[in-house]
């Protein structure tokens, strides 16, 4: 998605700026907020064994009240619980699919940017071949035939996203590549992988930091729309898409079980989607691959 | 039987009423069907097919839902009476000592094809289900020889004594039908299975629209012997709808006329309005745990048992079950309330786990479950039973497949693949109890509803004995059916963890409706009144 | 331009064999024992050894991979063990309710999006702009599973205005039969005349496509912004305003134009999102397509349907954007110079 930093002088640029810091400020809070309650779980959670095995069936399906803020599901879990423990699964699954989608996709994209020729090409078509699938429905493929579980949610969707840091860092390192000083730099006979690590890599950063945040949105909402369809966590993981697909069937006469959760994942992609909006605002105003 | 009941989502009959007789009540009156847009009955299932196999000889699962309306039986149980009645067969005597059955059959009986039916034609229907072998043909299993003296008398030949009055009111492999449709054979196989019926009754097959939404549309034979006087619908449709909330929906905006099974709070939703009627009837259905008897030592097996907190699944049913006793649930033939059954009780599972040598301190145990996908009611139980047995530090994983799936994995010819508890309905073929034993308990090499794989050579003999004892000595019967289940009970191959309330839900304006457990969710459409 | 097209569709060519290839990978990749869930859980040894062959698993992997090309290409993409029919045909009596559903949400996100980024643009930094932004913003963060039971709860089952599921009233087959043609019943209807359908099947898409136009349209809306704001920034765009042209014209007539072209960019990919996102939708408003299917093949564990439904997806998409590139590429000469 490219972006505005309109050539329009002076007033213009500042309220960009202004505006950027907004979203920048907003979507950190409610990161922020999000860390916290991740990490300070068991200490908010009025009932933490609820997020394990523990059941109370009998009192199932109960509406919101003091007690439990955010109402019982089907087995007497508290919701509130829950959905509070849900930050530990899909923001933290989003993390390992995001550090691994790197770990894979940017040294292959370096390698594309910087040695060209063959290399690059071999490189170019195995990520057109990836990118040809969307990425739920490679991630979905994925992890249908294997067996559904965190680890296997976590690879599928690392292995559907890495082409698009690939694609990234390979623009980035080929403009770096073709720069006088890194000639220069190769005909003092620096080794290419120095070149590589000081000069191609830190120029690579800034576009990659934005991209790796507006895609923790994306990341997140495929986890839970994954594990919506049974294929991510299993009962008693706590993970938000997961309880919205458990309390489908009893969505007309309880409706808490599908609210709130849904509203976790929406405000926790909404968050990051701001973060990376205001990122790309304010550090990269050139253009970006169309995402 | 047969399992696939796990959806029982919501079940929904497309009742398009006729105008027959009466002219034009409760549907707009014209000739046009589909005007009584009200009467809908939708059949809900989740693997989204209603009717996998059309054959009467084999069916052995929810396709009789629909073939109840098309076929019939010789005899009819009415539960509420406990009597058995005339169907095809007006009168019936037994003889020499229960193994002579004489059956006299109605006159001026149809077969959709446009053959009468004939003591022939009941005699090679009832030969052609024996020797096809599937479904619940075991019901047949004492006949030696069918003789028919004249065109309106049958009578079997037994090479033991059994109950073959009660056995031919079956909800499977009991009906009768024209064995000569489309020449016989391999050919009527075909036939039937490519969506053709050869029945008696009052309706027969319009369009099977295989794996859409509207999978079987049925039409008034108008041969029927019963006649068509009086109100009665003169369509059936049934509706496949996979979500519970769409299903209740549809009822309340009078899209559909009857609702199967839906989740407990959604059916109480339904209380406070005056177009829809809620049934609620206890039934001849109950969930069963069945434990891999091959992994798991009978001491594993008990403990399970124990640690299972079966007033808890009750309550989060939310009225949907009730406690079980034994095996046989109330209303059959060997249901005891004073047997030795589970109570919850965690300590005493603990220690039967460190006996064996699991628990705290000694070895981890991990076991796996499978459920059919879909039913909340058994995602519900599931969860609860994995949660029970986390507090003892065992490890359940649990798996929600669809049912062909869990069924073919748990038929798995390599016993690794094969899961440690198997949760499936189970519910009579006729009214006794003795296809809870023949079915899931007697020695089966390869499986094939024993999932639980137990083997026991004591119990298979007594299974063995009960079949002619309902024939001749009920209350032998009913002894040899207590020993059973004490011993299952001792053994812990599998446990009723609790038996089903249906909860039906359908339009207020329809009347006449029985629930009949001998026939579990069959609507018998013909005697319903718009 | 020729060039460029024979370029452009070799490469399409090339990805689309690397498509297969990696589709054959997945399922290959299956846990279980293909021969097993062919032979059924009673073979015997012998029986599974003849599976095996029979389903060629006893030879190299060239050789297997060649077959399945082989089978992809004639038309053979194996049978669904749910249906038991060919995935192929089940596929394309699925496909065209998903069309359908798609067609109708892009049409929606265009409508709606293209106008909202517009008036994002021409008061940027407006109250208007903001909301704008929010909405989009909104669109991009939602859970799309959410969105549809949240939205059939309130508009079908609480205020009733909308219905609940399927493609249209299911009465309407007994009194105005639907003559099918491209299976899709808008369409349908509309070639046969048959206006109790069409009002019908328009009122049953009007909920599951607008959930899907969720995603394009903050996609669509945040692309049309961006992209107008940076052509006003443009020289060109200067000189016409100093020309005395009206804000209004240098928007609609010249700033637009140029914005185009990354919109219809953005179309295919957001074309092939939205095919997935139905899969999240589907099963929720009873719509047969290929959601459904998807759904249905998971829960049992039918590796040859995924497989099918996930290739049929990836050609999709690589025909899109082949198309969406050549298009760009016909009317904007500088594309086919890079």
């Amino acid at each position: 998605m490219s972006t505005l930093l309109a050539r329009a002088p002076g007033v213009s640029a500042v309220r960009r700026a202004a505006r950027a810091n907004q979203l920048i400020t907003a979507g950190t809070l409610i990161v922020a907020v999000i860390v916290v309650v991740a990490v300070f779980a068991p200490l908010l959670a009025p009932y933490p064994a609820d997020a394990g095995t523990a059941t109370h069936p009998e009192i199932a399906l109960q509406a919101p009240s003091l007690r439990h803020l955010f109402g019982t599901d089907q087995v007497g879990r508290d919701v509130f619980s829950r959905v509070l423990y849900g930050a530990r699964v899909s923001p933290v699954i989003a993390f390992f699919v995001l550090l691994i989608a790197c770990a894979i996709g940017v040294p292959l994209g370096v390698a594309a940017g910087y040695f060209g020729g063959v290399t690059d090409e071999i490189i170019m078509r195995v990520t057109d071949v990836f990118l040809a699938f969307p990425a739920l429905l490679l991630s979905l493929a994925f992890v249908a035939v294997l067996t559904p579980s965190l680890t296997s949610l976590t690879i599928a969707i690392a292995i559907a996203w890495w082409p698009w840091y690939t694609r990234l860092i390979r623009g980035q390192a080929a403009s770096v590549a073709g720069r006088p000083y890194v000639e220069a730099c190769r005909t003092l006979g620096i080794p290419r992988w120095r070149i590589l690590l000081r000069h191609v890599l830190p120029n690579s950063m800034t576009p990659l930091v934005v991209q790796v945040s507006l895609d923790a949105g994306g990341v997140i909402l495929t986890i839970s729309a994954l594990s919506f369809l049974g294929l991510g966590a299993q009962d008693p993981v706590p993970e938000w898409g997961l309880m919205v697909a458990e309390g489908e069937n009893y969505f007309t006469t309880q409706w808490w079980l599908v609210t709130y959760p849904g509203l976790a994942i929406l405000v926790t992609a909404l968050a990051f989607t701001l973060l990376g909006d205001g990122l790309r605002d304010t550090l990269d105003p050139r253009r970006l691959p169309v995402r | 039987m047969k399992r696939c009941r796990a959806g029982l989502i919501a079940v929904g009959a497309v009742l398009v009423s006729s105008l027959a007789a009466c002219g034009g009540s409760a549907s707009s009156g014209s000739s046009q069907p589909g005007q009584a847009a009200s009467e809908v009955f939708t059949y809900d299932t989740t693997t989204a097919v209603m009717v996998d196999g059309w054959d009467p000889a084999t069916e052995y699962s929810d396709g009789v839902i629909a073939m109840s309306e098309m076929y019939e039986t010789l005899t009819h149980y009415n539960s509420a009476t406990g009597a058995i009645e005339p169907e095809l067969a007006t009168s019936w005597t037994a003889a020499d000592g229960g193994k002579t059955w004489t059956f006299h059959l109605r006159h001026g009986v149809y077969f959709h094809t446009g053959r009468p039916m004939t003591a022939q034609a009941a005699k090679a229907a009832i030969l052609r289900t024996i020797k096809l072998a599937g479904g619940a043909s075991y019901i047949w299993a004492a006949v030696k020889t069918i003789d028919t003296p004249d065109p309106y008398t049958l009578v079997f030949h037994l090479s033991y004594a059994s109950p073959i009055a009660l056995e031919a009111s079956a909800d499977y492999s009991a009906y009768i039908y024209d064995t000569q449709a489309a020449g016989g054979g391999n050919a009527l196989t075909n036939w039937l299975n490519a969506g053709h019926d050869a029945g008696t009754g009052p309706y027969t097959v319009q369009t099977w629209n295989k794996n859409q939404e509207f999978e079987v549309i049925l039409k008034s034979f108008p041969r029927y012997w019963g006649g068509w006087t009086g109100t009665h619908f003169s369509k059936v449709v049934f509706r496949v709808v996979p979500q519970d909330t769409t299903a209740a929906q549809l009822l309340r905006s009078g899209q559909v006329s009857f609702i199967e099974q839906i989740n407990s709070p959604l059916w109480s939703s339904f209380k406070g309005d005056s177009a829809i009627a809620t049934v609620s009837s206890p039934s001849w259905q109950n969930l069963l745990a069945q434990l891999n008897s091959k992994r798991l030592s009978v001491t594993v097996r008990q403990a399970i048992l124990y640690a299972i907190d079966y007033n808890g699944i009750i309550a989060a049913l939310h009225g949907a079950g009730v406690a079980s006793s034994g095996i046989v649930p109330p209303g059959l033939l060997g249901h005891f309330s004073d047997l030795p059954n589970y109570p919850y009780d965690q300590a005493k599972a603990a220690a039967l786990l460190r006996q064996a040598g699991y628990g705290p301190g000694g070895k981890a145990l991990n076991l796996s479950l499978t459920y059919t996908s879909g039913d909340s009611n058994e995602q519900v139980v599931a969860t609860i039973i994995k949660s029970d047995l986390a507090a003892l530090h065992v490890n359940l994983s649990v798996q929600a497949l669809a049912w062909p799936t869990q069924w073919a994995k748990g038929k798995s010819s390599s016993a690794a693949q094969r899961q440690d508890i198997f949760l499936e309905y189970w519910w009579p073929d006729y009214a006794d109890p003795y296809s809870w034993f023949a079915n899931t308990l007697e020695t089966e090499n390869p499986p094939y509803f024993n999932l639980s794989y137990y083997s026991n050579p004591a119990l298979d003999a007594m299974i063995n004995q009960v079949e002619p004892l309902v024939a001749t000595d009920k209350s032998a019967a009913e002894a040899l059916y207590r020993s059973m289940q004490v011993t299952i009970l001792q053994q812990a191959p599998m446990v009723s963890l609790y038996n089903v309330n249906y909860q039906y839900a359908m339009l207020s304006g329809i009347s006449g409706f029985q629930v009949n457990p001998a026939y579990p969710n069959v609507v018998f459409v013909y005697d319903l009144k718009t | 331009m020729t060039r460029y097209t024979i370029r452009r569709v070799a490469l399409a060519i090339v990805v689309v064999a690397g498509v297969v290839i990696l589709t054959f990978v997945i399922a290959d990749l299956v846990p279980g024992d293909p021969a097993v869930a062919w032979a059924g859980p009673h073979a015997s040894a012998a029986q599974l050894a003849r599976a095996r062959q029979y389903l060629g698993l006893d030879q190299p992997l060239p050789v297997r991979i060649g077959k399945y090309f082989g089978g992809i290409l004639t038309g053979n993409w194996g049978t669904s063990i749910h249906t038991h029919q060919p995935v192929l045909s089940d596929i394309g009596t699925a496909a065209p309710a998903t069309l359908e559903l798609v067609v109708a949400a892009l049409i929606i996100a265009v409508v709606v999006g293209v106008p909202l980024g517009l008036a994002a643009a021409r008061w940027p930094g407006s109250i208007l702009d903001h909301a704008i932004r929010v909405i989009a913003v909104l669109g991009v963060s939602m859970p799309i599973f959410w969105l549809a039971l949240i939205l059939q709860l309130v508009f079908a089952q609480r205020l009733r205005v909308l219905p609940v599921a399927g493609q249209y009233d299911p009465n309407l087959i007994f009194t105005h039969p639907l003559v099918t043609r491209t299976q899709m019943p808008v369409v349908d209807a509309l070639l046969s005349g048959n206006w109790a359908v069409l009002g019908s099947s328009l009122r049953h898409l009007v909920l599951p496509a607008v959930v899907v136009a969720a995603y394009p349209v903050g996609v669509i809306a945040r692309m049309t912004r961006a992209q107008v704001l940076d052509t006003l920034g443009e020289t060109h765009v200067q000189m016409l305003r100093s020309l005395g042209f009206p804000e209004r014209t240098v928007i609609g007539r010249f700033s637009m134009k140029l914005a185009w072209n990354p919109v219809a960019a953005v179309l295919a990919l957001v074309f092939a999102y939205s095919l997935v996102n139905s899969f999240l939708v589907e099963s929720i408003f009873d719509w047969p397509g290929l959601g459904s299917y998807a759904t249905a093949s998971v829960e049992t564990l039918d590796t040859p349907a995924i497989v099918g439904v996930t290739l049929f997806i990836g050609l999709v998409y690589v025909a899109a954007n082949l198309i969406v590139d050549l298009v760009q590429a016909a009317l904007d000469p500088r594309i086919r110079l890079r």
